[in-house]
């Protein structure tokens, strides 16, 4: 049954006029896309006769698991795609948009979820370079054109800025500003929120909002149900390549939208803390350098028991990074130790930290996690191919190699269509299940874990938090480092919390207190 | 318009074989209107160099001759082209095993280890002389591009300079070193060609271990990993500089080896004018083969065809000889395209992959 209110149309100022269902696309649309198919090379359906309205000044989320087919949706309709069938009308006006150059012609523009600025260059001088320039570039004018538009939006940046100097959230506000600076009238947003601290959401939103009273639409895709309810008027809600179902945002409720998210979810992880056995990690004054020769962890010393979730809270940052992989083998400690199990690792080569028992899921899965040009069988033998019975001697043996791969797609829901295939055409929330398989399998007594649900659906997450706690009862011990501090407070039994390389706060499940936690994470006096 | 292939391979399989004949032919239609303009009728030239090099039994084994160096070099490229290390050094290191090896035959004179002995030793000359940049490259992380390049003088004034003093031989005027025992000679295996052992070496031994080690090991598994994703590579617990010390040395050991081969095998002494550029030629050669020892093996034949075809084609048509290596350098330049080009065409929908 659909929703009758799916065919109110909401204008700017929140009047709602009655439209007939299968009229013809009117202007009063700002986009409207019908019956979009689209299938890929490698025999995956992402799309399945998908139709979407978005109006003038509405905030439309495009709510859904990984792989539902959202991000394929606005690759399209942004000209990053070609759809096999299906039509898209802008103003009322059929468009055939075949690239990213005619969308923002015709006014739609992208942010995409990896940012795609030149670190090295301004502001100013990243947005000069999408703009039509004949001749002499003069970014006196361009400066001029963003502190206009920026000044209406109420949007502060300083054109001046190298981008490598500027944090997420700002990256982000230059992408959108340089959408704006091109007259784009539709931005589409492939999950903003996925790299930033819960200060930056906030801003965010304050942004979208002021965009949208601007009669600007924004077409936010997303997988966290709270997310849409906090920003959206309407949310279409995709599943498995369909268009499930698109509600009136106000008239819904999280456990609505997630039960239509993932059919018949109910979230039933049950969360246990039991007992904590010895310790199996204990890191003592540790010190280490971070990439441009600065100390980036001063000292920092914690003990993590087998059977324990130790959770570290932080901004991005913090010297998270660079403890994780002093720990890990990958970077030189300047002094201090790292015992694990009772033996002195500092300095180890990451092999022998890996023989050892301690499993790493990295925050950067695509440059560090995976191998993309290599298949997802060879990608899940990373860390044991040299074991038996992934080799005898230096032969390896491919049907062994194949059969353990055929069962970790199973057994995670590894979207895969062969084991074999490559894992560049998997789609990023399949790469994050293959890189969790694979340290999630290996049979670790450690588990570090960095953002190990980031820009995971619901299910998946669910998925790897109830992996995450039947580790731990039996008795792995597990350092989440994490920036979302509902899931370390979700699932921690004790809570570190990390500023400037140093720790400096400590909470346990009976003290915890999230106010405090989230100031001394922003190094505020408590 | 669709082109299709007919057989059932993988998409890789498919997407080499397309970029190899995108290359080929591109510089095969780029040499042809350098013919144009030079005057002669380039089916002519191309027929001329074809029958050069199969005309008959005699002209098969030559381009099987000069198969045999040019293989031996790419299959080492192509190990440490895979590994993302790029030995442009390949010339040099192959002139240090001829020398090395020769030097060994000539001191240990007729036994029946003589050799053994050399090829051993020849190989070993070759990894030592690359085993120079590979440790610059592993433990300082100097760029192997220069420091190999630039190794080939070095090691080719050094040689020249060896046998114009040192190892001169005492019978000649030329700057060459002594002729090499016969028990260090490779046997012929057909009667009246000079095709000789060294080919059954490259083809029927070098070839498969190649393509085992590639294929089927651990070390050709890191040398995929090491190549595509270094940092993933060491977060799996790979030895990245290990790996691409070894990539670097290997590919200098069948260098090496080549280059004595090319002397026991056909000049009987060590040269300054051993190689005709088999260690570039090499490169072209395991770029066109994509790092695939068979395609490797396929593409070191098509060089050596068109290298001894063209001796044939300049004389019937009274040509320049350079055109091999003009067609070598657009081979280059195309190979690096091909993938763009190819790129291009399945987004025409002129090729459906």
């Amino acid at each position: 049954m659909q929703n009758p209110l799916f065919f109110l149309k909401r204008s700017v100022e929140g009047k709602a006029t009655t439209i007939q269902a299968d009229q013809h696309p009117s202007s009063e649309y700002a986009l409207y896309v019908k019956g979009i198919n689209k299938t890929y090379p490698n025999g995956i359906v992402a799309n399945r006769d998908v139709s979407v309205s978005v109006m003038w000044g509405e905030v439309h989320a495009i709510l859904g698991e990984n792989g539902a087919g959202k991000t394929t949706l606005v690759k399209i309709i942004s000209g990053c795609l070609k759809p096999d069938s299906g039509e898209i009308y802008i103003d009322g006006k059929k468009v055939d948009i075949d690239s990213p150059l005619k969308a923002v012609s015709l006014g739609i523009g992208m942010v995409h979820q990896h940012f795609t600025l030149i670190p090295s260059f301004t502001v100013a001088e990243n947005i000069a370079l999408s703009l039509p320039l004949k001749g002499r570039l003069s970014l006196d004018h361009v400066k001029e054109k963003i502190k206009s538009v920026s000044e209406v939006l109420n949007l502060k940046i300083d054109p001046d800025a190298r981008i490598e100097q500027l944090p997420v959230g700002l990256r982000q506000r230059v992408e959108i500003l340089r959408l704006l600076c091109q007259d784009v009238k539709i931005l589409i947003l492939d999950e903003p929120t996925s790299v930033l601290t819960p200060i930056e959401v906030e801003d965010l939103f304050r942004m979208i909002r002021e965009l949208k009273s601007k009669g600007k639409s924004i077409i936010i895709i997303t997988h966290k149900v709270r997310e849409a309810l906090a920003i959206s008027d309407r949310v279409t809600i995709m599943r498995g390549g369909r268009v499930v179902k698109t509600l009136m945002t106000k008239d819904s409720n999280e456990s609505e939208l997630a039960s239509l998210v993932v059919e018949g979810f109910c979230p039933s992880l049950k969360i246990e803390h039991v007992g904590r056995g010895d310790p199996i990690l204990l890191v003592k004054d540790l010190k280490v350098k971070g990439d441009r020769g600065e100390i980036a962890v001063k000292g920092i010393s914690l003990v993590l028991h087998s059977g324990e979730i130790l959770g570290m809270a932080g901004v991005a940052g913090n010297g998270q990074k660079e403890l994780v992989e002093a720990i890990t083998g990958l970077r030189r400690a300047e002094s201090g130790t790292i015992l694990i199990k009772n033996c002195d690792l500092t300095n180890n080569p990451p092999k022998s930290i890996i023989r050892n028992g301690v499993a790493y899921i990295p925050e950067d899965r695509m440059r560090r996690g995976v191998i993309l040009t290599m298949s997802v069988s060879e990608n899940l033998v990373l860390k044991n191919f040299e074991d038996p019975p992934y080799s005898k001697g230096m032969i390896m043996d491919k049907g062994a190699i194949e059969r353990s791969a055929s069962e970790l797609i199973t057994r995670f829901g590894i979207k895969a269509s062969d084991p074999w295939i490559t894992v560049n055409s998997l789609s990023g929330g399949n790469i994050q299940k293959l890189v969790v398989a694979r340290e999630l399998s290996n049979g670790a007594s450690i588990l570090i874990a960095e953002q190990p649900t980031a820009g995971l659906d619901v299910k998946a997450s669910e998925g790897v938090h109830q992996k995450m706690m039947e580790l731990k009862s039996k008795g792995v011990g597990i350092l989440l480092v994490s920036a979302d501090l509902d899931e370390i407070v979700r699932l921690s039994d004790r809570i570190l919390v990390i500023f400037e390389g140093r720790i400096v706060g400590e909470f346990t499940r009976d003290n915890c207190d999230i106010q405090k936690i989230a100031r001394l994470m922003l190094g505020a006096p408590v | 318009m669709e082109l299709k292939l007919p057989l059932s391979l993988s998409k890789g399989t498919i997407r080499s074989l397309y970029k190899a004949g995108i290359s080929i032919g591109f510089a095969l239609l780029l040499t042809s209107i350098l013919f144009l303009l030079t005057g002669a009728n380039p089916f002519l030239a191309f027929y001329y160099i074809f029958a050069g090099a199969f005309g008959n039994i005699s002209l098969a084994a030559e381009t099987l001759v000069r198969t045999t160096p040019i293989l031996l070099v790419s299959l080492g490229l192509a190990i440490s082209f895979r590994c993302k290390v790029w030995n442009i050094g390949a010339e040099g290191q192959l002139y240090m095993g001829a020398m090395l090896g020769t030097i060994t035959a000539v001191a240990l004179g007729n036994t029946p280890l003589t050799l053994i002995i050399s090829l051993f030793v020849s190989i070993v000359g070759g990894l030592l002389w690359a085993s120079v940049p590979a440790f610059m490259r592993a433990r300082l992380g100097i760029n192997e591009v220069i420091t190999t390049f630039l190794m080939n003088y070095v090691s080719i004034y050094l040689i020249q300079w060896l046998l114009a003093f040192p190892f001169r031989s005492p019978d000649t005027l030329f700057p060459e070193s002594a002729q090499i025992p016969s028990s260090a000679v490779l046997p012929v295996l057909v009667p009246y060609t000079r095709l000789h052992l060294g080919v059954v070496i490259a083809l029927f031994v070098a070839l498969p271990l190649v393509h085992f080690l590639m294929m089927r090991t651990t070390f050709g598994y890191k040398l995929k990993a090491v190549g595509e994703n270094p940092e993933a590579a060491k977060y799996g617990g790979i030895n990245v500089g290990r790996t691409m010390l070894l990539a670097l040395i290997i590919s200098g050991a069948l260098a090496g080896l080549a280059g004595f081969v090319e002397v026991s095998g056909i000049q009987f002494r060590m040269r300054p004018s051993l190689s005709p550029g088999y260690g570039y030629t090499g490169i072209v050669v395991a770029l066109l083969g994509q790092n695939n020892p068979l395609g490797v093996a396929l593409a070191s034949i098509f060089l050596a065809a068109i290298f001894n075809g063209s001796t044939t084609m300049s004389r019937a048509l009274n040509q320049p000889q350079g055109v091999v290596d003009f067609i070598q350098g657009v081979l280059v330049i195309f190979v690096l395209a091909s993938e763009y080009i190819l790129r291009y065409l399945e987004k025409k929908g002129v090729v459906k992959i």
